[in-house]
């Protein structure tokens, strides 16, 4: 791998040690044990149905549709909802998901493009030119309503971001309460010396920005709607 | 239960009657009052402005002026707030220090004195009229005062309390903040009484005549026919 | 002086900002629902004061460790193939920046929302080298093409703009021909951009918090341009100040947390996203090359001081919504990128008390924003601490008041004094008596008088009826 550099570590941070008033710390540090961590509390026993219904409340309050289906209803549900938006040409990621969830015959039309397979690498420009991007959710957040995507090699970043809608596929064996849950797995990953996917994306909804009298405008640079759906593969 | 009166500087010069309520009140439920003559101001507007070495001769003087008392209770939330920042004004001194906490854990804001303290929810007063009341900063954010006031206000006869619109906002009031910034000072107030107003209150209440002067003062400047009263006086209102 | 905006007197903005209808309606209207947004939020969550506290041990512990986890943080950056430059000032930065534009041979430049490269003012480092810098946050957009108007809010830079300005000034300098509906010029924004974020050479963000243990940035947005800065230009460069930092990813998640619902009232915003150096092998979008600038311009300074915890501030503007002050005023009054109670801590500290020595004062000291903070920075104390520093160290307040206070503390700690003044106040005050009411009052009082009626002193003091009382019952 490439190997970075590091400039004006040493001086910036004796600095910073010498205004602490003390020696500079380079090994020992422990997080301290937290008195309180009511992040563990929410939804600790809730089932997925329970999540499921948190889910889809929260969902109303970010303006995303909400489909649900299970693995032989799926493409119907897809096709549907690309006829509801309008949607012909699609990016989707190369992810064997889509095989397994019984998308084989979707994976295959001419007006799908899978993340990877452009000629020329103009993956960038085909997806850009997309009216709908489809991933899987590797993670999904009851609370917030949100899909979280490891993104890395066949799972293009550019995906769930270009194209004007974006459709996240939810089985519910992914959903759990909350950020804490994945964080944590994250955590773990990183404290085995393991390195982080380059690009972790919690996506809840489309884009929206509120910038103009606090007027909340669904849809700026990224997709201006989102569909999740819901697949049962219990 | 003998109980130590810091009649504040605005009560002792300015508002008399508000003490003289206070009085009564306690002794109704069988407080023995005492009033330390040597007694001055809490330090605030010194401290306030940042002038600690200042506050710090007035909150020596207080602690040693209030240091026999069982209980210190006052007509201000404001000015109850400033006793307890005492330890952490003298932190440089333990001996002081030490003294300061004493004062601190005994010192009670007059609603707070009375519900939490005495436990009286019902002080047996009549007031006929419609009327709000002005949470005062101080005493909800820093004396972390929220319901005693309340709850008292509520058993009062003839009372009808209306909710004061944005009651969380700041009057304007501040101290030297309203000589200092006159002109934003003025926007708050104006703020505030035009919420005021929008209740259709006769009279406004509150627990801090720094506040309360603030907004009657502006009141009255404005000509509106709203009367002003500290909660003492309409907790020790009568039936005629 | 890059923080400070404009050579005005702080009076003189204050009467600008009072005497702008416009704006004054705009963020009332705005400090209303998010406050009700940010109330609904904490109700949601539940146990907001338990959230509050582990946040606010979270940010003490990661500041009293600062050397170690930038440390980490950098070591786990280069390790992930990204490089990482500590910036002793506003300068260095800039150079730094400036030198990755020219080596890549960069012209045009995509930024998203960023403070604290507003605070070294890169941009205009960057565009006197020759590039071009756009901004592609909507509000920062709308700044940045109507003549580099400064901010007025940290997370709703274009607070102070209504929407018919807005319009206007897309008309004017964008050919603009819709109407002001906030949905068209939203759309209008995006498709100007999306063009600029496919051309361009380089993205800069900012950096809501770094993560130590993997050696990550998280950008928490809602209108996606962070991402797409970070996912089409070949080169991306973060730049953060150096406490925007956490040990790990489950710091990450409860401060994550807490600045979405504190910010806007929301769960999580619509993106958050966390970069962990540039693309990998096999990867075919994502920077080919990843940068992260770690700024110091004077944080370190409050190191060890009393103002320590304004350093563990995460940028949510709670303290700027609830604020009376920033209501009636706006942005812009406060002279500094950072406005409200916590710019009004920061900016000194940051920039010395010479431009900024009004700020201080403009507090009722009300403490909604101690209340409102989510990491729990004491802003009211700390404001008083700067006063202290002024009035005691610096000594910079007028001999009149200095006087006065030392006379407040004599007679406050001595009865006879403090009686005779108490006495003589009635007296004094008599001459300008009426109804029980002073309608103009001498001196310091006019501050008073010019708003509001001041109450005449009662004949009798507390203490006279208090002891006259006694003697009767005797």
């Amino acid at each position: 791998m490439r190997q970075g550099t590091i400039q004006n570590k040493e001086s910036f941070l004796n600095n910073i040690a010498e205004k602490l008033g003390r020696e500079r710390k380079t090994s020992g540090v422990e997080r301290p044990s937290y008195q309180k961590q009511p992040q563990w509390d929410i939804m600790a026993d809730y089932t997925t149905d329970q999540l499921v219904d948190v889910l889809k409340e929260q969902c109303t309050a970010i303006h995303t549709d909400v489909r649900e289906t299970n693995i032989d209803g799926l493409a119907a549900v897809i096709d549907n909802v690309m006829k509801e938006y309008g949607a012909e040409k699609a990016s989707i990621w190369d992810d064997p998901r889509f095989v397994e969830y019984g998308l084989a015959p979707f994976v295959e039309r001419p007006d799908v493009n899978i993340w990877g397979s452009a000629p020329d690498e103009d993956d960038i420009k085909i997806t850009e030119q997309a009216d709908v991007g489809i991933t899987f959710s590797d993670y999904t957040l009851a609370e917030s309503g949100t899909v979280v995507l490891m993104n890395g090699g066949g799972k293009g970043q550019s995906v769930s971001l270009l194209p004007t809608y974006y459709i996240a596929l939810i089985p519910l064996s992914t959903i759990v309460p909350r950020m804490s849950q994945v964080n944590k797995k994250i955590h773990e990953e990183a404290k085995a010396g393991h390195r982080v996917p380059s690009c972790i994306n919690f996506i809840s909804g489309p884009s929206n920005s509120a910038d103009i009298e606090l007027n909340l405008v669904v849809g700026v640079h990224g997709p201006v709607r989102a569909c999740y759906i819901l697949i049962d593969d219990r | 239960m003998k109980v130590s009166l810091f009649i504040t500087c605005l009560g002792d010069v300015f508002y008399p009657g508000v003490g003289k309520d206070m009085v009564e009140l306690l002794e109704r439920h069988g407080c023995e009052i005492d009033f330390p003559e040597n007694q001055t101001c809490c330090g605030q507007p010194a401290y306030n402005s940042g002038y600690h070495k200042d506050t710090k001769k007035a909150a020596k003087h207080m602690i040693n002026t209030f240091e026999h008392a069982n209980a210190v209770v006052t007509p201000s939330g404001s000015c109850a707030a400033m006793l307890k920042e005492y330890p952490q004004l003298l932190e440089d001194e333990p001996k002081w220090k030490e003294k300061a906490e004493a004062l601190a854990e005994k010192t009670y804001e007059l609603t707070q004195f009375l519900y939490r303290v005495l436990h009286v929810t019902n002080t047996g007063a009549f007031l006929e009229a419609k009327a709000t009341y002005h949470t005062s900063c101080h005493m909800t954010r820093l004396l972390g005062e929220k319901e005693a006031p309340f709850q008292l206000l509520s058993n009062v006869k003839g009372l009808q309390l209306k909710d004061l619109p944005n009651k969380q906002n700041c009057c304007g009031f501040g101290g030297t903040f309203a000589v200092k910034m006159t002109s934003i000072s003025e926007q708050m107030v104006d703020e505030k009484v035009n919420h005021v107003e929008e209740t259709e209150a006769d009279i406004l209440i509150g627990a801090d005549s720094g506040c309360l002067m603030n907004i009657g003062g502006r009141m009255n400047r404005k000509n509106k026919p709203i009367k002003v009263m500290h909660i003492a006086q309409v907790l020790n209102s009568r039936e005629a | 002086m890059p923080m400070k905006i404009g050579e005005r007197s702080f009076e003189s903005r204050v009467n600008k900002g009072l005497d702008d209808s416009y704006m004054r309606e705009t963020v009332r209207e705005a400090q209303g629902r998010l406050h009700t947004n940010k109330a609904k939020a904490e109700e949601d969550l539940g146990q907001w004061e338990e959230w509050r506290t582990l946040s606010e041990e979270i940010r003490s512990h990661t500041l009293e460790n600062l050397d170690f986890y930038l440390e980490q943080l950098s070591e786990n950056v280069v390790k992930n193939g990204g490089h990482v430059f500590f910036a002793q000032t506003a300068e260095e930065a800039n150079e730094y920046v400036k030198e990755v534009a020219a080596k890549k041979e960069a012209n045009k430049i995509i930024k998203s929302k960023s403070m604290v490269t507003e605070e070294i003012s890169m941009n205009d480092a960057l565009e006197r080298a020759g590039c071009e810098v756009i901004e592609s946050d909507l509000g920062e957009y709308i700044l940045q093409i109507d003549d580099h108007d400064p901010p007025s809010h940290i997370v709703a830079p274009a607070l102070h703009k209504n929407k018919e300005q807005i319009r206007e000034t897309f008309e004017r300098l964008k050919g603009y021909d819709k109407t002001s509906k906030p949905e068209e010029l939203t759309q209008f924004a995006r498709e100007q951009l999306r063009q600029e974020f496919l051309e361009a050479d380089i993205g800069i963000t900012g950096c809501n918090f770094a993560v130590a243990e993997s050696g990550s940035v998280a950008l928490v947005t809602n209108e996606g341009n962070a991402r797409l800065a970070t996912t089409i230009p070949k080169t991306q460069i973060s730049v953060m100040g150096m406490e925007r930092i956490v040990p790990t990813w489950e710091e990450l998640d409860v401060l994550v947390s807490m600045l979405c619902r504190s910010a806007v009232g929301q769960k999580l915003t619509s993106y958050v996203t966390g970069l962990s150096g540039p693309r990998e092998e096999g990867d075919l979008d994502g920077p080919e090359e990843f940068h992260l600038v770690i700024v110091d311009n004077g944080r370190s300074n409050i190191l060890g001081t009393a103002f320590q915890s304004a350093l563990h501030c995460i940028r949510c503007a709670a303290c700027i919504n609830v604020c009376p002050i920033y209501r009636h005023v706006g942005g812009h009054s406060y002279g500094s990128i950072y406005p409200g109670p916590i710019g009004a801590v920061l900016s000194p500290l940051l920039e010395g008390y010479e431009d900024h020595k009004d700020l201080p004062y403009a507090s009722s000291l009300c403490a909604a924003c101690t209340d409102a903070c989510p990491v729990k920075i004491p802003l009211h104390e700390l404001l008083i601490e700067h006063r202290k520093v002024i009035a005691e160290k610096e000594k910079k307040t007028s001999i009149g008041e200095r006087y006065a206070m030392k006379g407040f503390g004599l007679a406050a700690s001595s009865p006879g004094l403090f009686q005779m003044a108490a006495k003589t106040a009635p007296y004094m005050l008599s001459p300008f008596s009426k109804d029980g009411f002073i309608e103009k009052g001498p001196g310091p009082l006019s501050g008073w008088t010019d708003v509001r009626s001041f109450p005449a002193p009662e004949k009798e003091r507390f203490r006279d009826w208090f002891k006259n009382r006694k003697k009767e019952d005797s």
